[in-house]
């Protein structure tokens, strides 16, 4: 299991996968070989409240960078999530149907959204944040959340 | 008066603020002041945070019903913590999962949808007291 990145701001603990790629919106990317998964960041899934609804795009469904890929709806807000990575999803989380609220449980790991089959991953990964980029990004825009309230 | 005994204690979530906490609210009014007033009775979750004692006496002698607002289960914990018996815990997400049209919005005044999932709520809660009540009626002949 990989060492979080970890911070507090606020009464909130915010992790970071460091074995992840993240878009500017907050959805994780963890590549192994020529397949991804992809996700919510700890950040985002706490941001945005308890999840009500999940619905991913199907299984065969090609994906290029940007494209929505995930709708999520929580106690408080509307998501459309956009794909970090070019591809075909070829897997479906099956344990969103029933129980989307592992997504809050465990984002890094069980709350997983989809893997897919990456088509363009040597173009795609530079666009991406890695985990310590991210990390700064998440912290500064916690906090400043925070000063707003 | 009805003997405070026999009725069953509905606990709702205190959270003010979120649409969802007022769904809590609404559907344990609606039980308690229109559905079944004489089988019910609400506790607000301040007093059990206060430790009022005609409240947690109550609550010894009854079951209760906690309905959460959020994931936290405040209801529920403080009613456990005040040595009641929960009988049945509802949480507002879940149940708006199972009534997706009824997004609730709002929070002095709900939405119409809001309002819908709330009354949808007080009847899930209407049969459970009723189940309830039916136990100890029978219980009470044994």
């Amino acid at each position: 299991m990989a060492n979080f990145l970890e911070t507090k701001v606020d009464k909130f603990i915010f992790r970071v996968d460091p074995t992840c790629f993240f878009n500017s919106e907050g959805v994780w990317v963890r590549v192994e070989g020529n397949r991804a998964r992809l996700g919510l960041s700890d950040f985002l899934q706490q941001r945005s409240g308890d999840i009500a609804f999940v619905e991913v795009k199907p299984e065969e469904t090609i994906l290029v960078v940007g494209d929505e890929f995930s709708s999520v709806e929580t106690i408080k807000v509307d998501l459309d999530l956009t794909s970090p990575v070019s591809g075909k999803v070829v897997k479906v989380n099956p344990a969103l149907e029933d129980s989307p609220e592992i997504i809050n449980q465990d984002p890094f790991g069980e709350g997983w959204l989809c893997e897919m089959e990456l088509s363009a991953w040597e173009t795609d990964q530079p666009r991406l944040l890695d985990a310590n980029a991210y990390f700064t990004q998440m912290k500064h825009d916690a906090e400043e959340e925070v000063k707003r309230k | 008066m009805s003997d405070p005994v026999k009725k069953v204690v509905i606990v709702p979530c205190s959270g003010i603020g979120k649409s969802f906490g007022t769904v809590s609210r609404v559907a344990a009014y609606q039980v308690t002041e229109t559905d079944r007033p004489d089988q019910t009775q609400l506790i607000p979750l301040a007093l059990l945070v206060m430790g009022d004692e005609e409240s947690r006496k109550l609550l010894a002698e009854s079951q209760a019903i906690t309905v959460d607002g959020c994931k936290l289960a405040c209801a529920t914990k403080m009613v456990q913590q005040s040595g009641g018996q929960v009988a049945r815990d509802y949480a507002v997400l879940d149940v708006y999962r199972r009534y997706r049209d009824f997004k609730p919005q709002g929070i002095a005044e709900l939405n119409e949808e809001g309002e819908k999932l709330a009354a949808a709520l007080a009847k899930e809660i209407d049969a459970v007291v009723d189940e309830l009540s039916a136990h100890k009626e029978g219980g009470s002949h044994a």
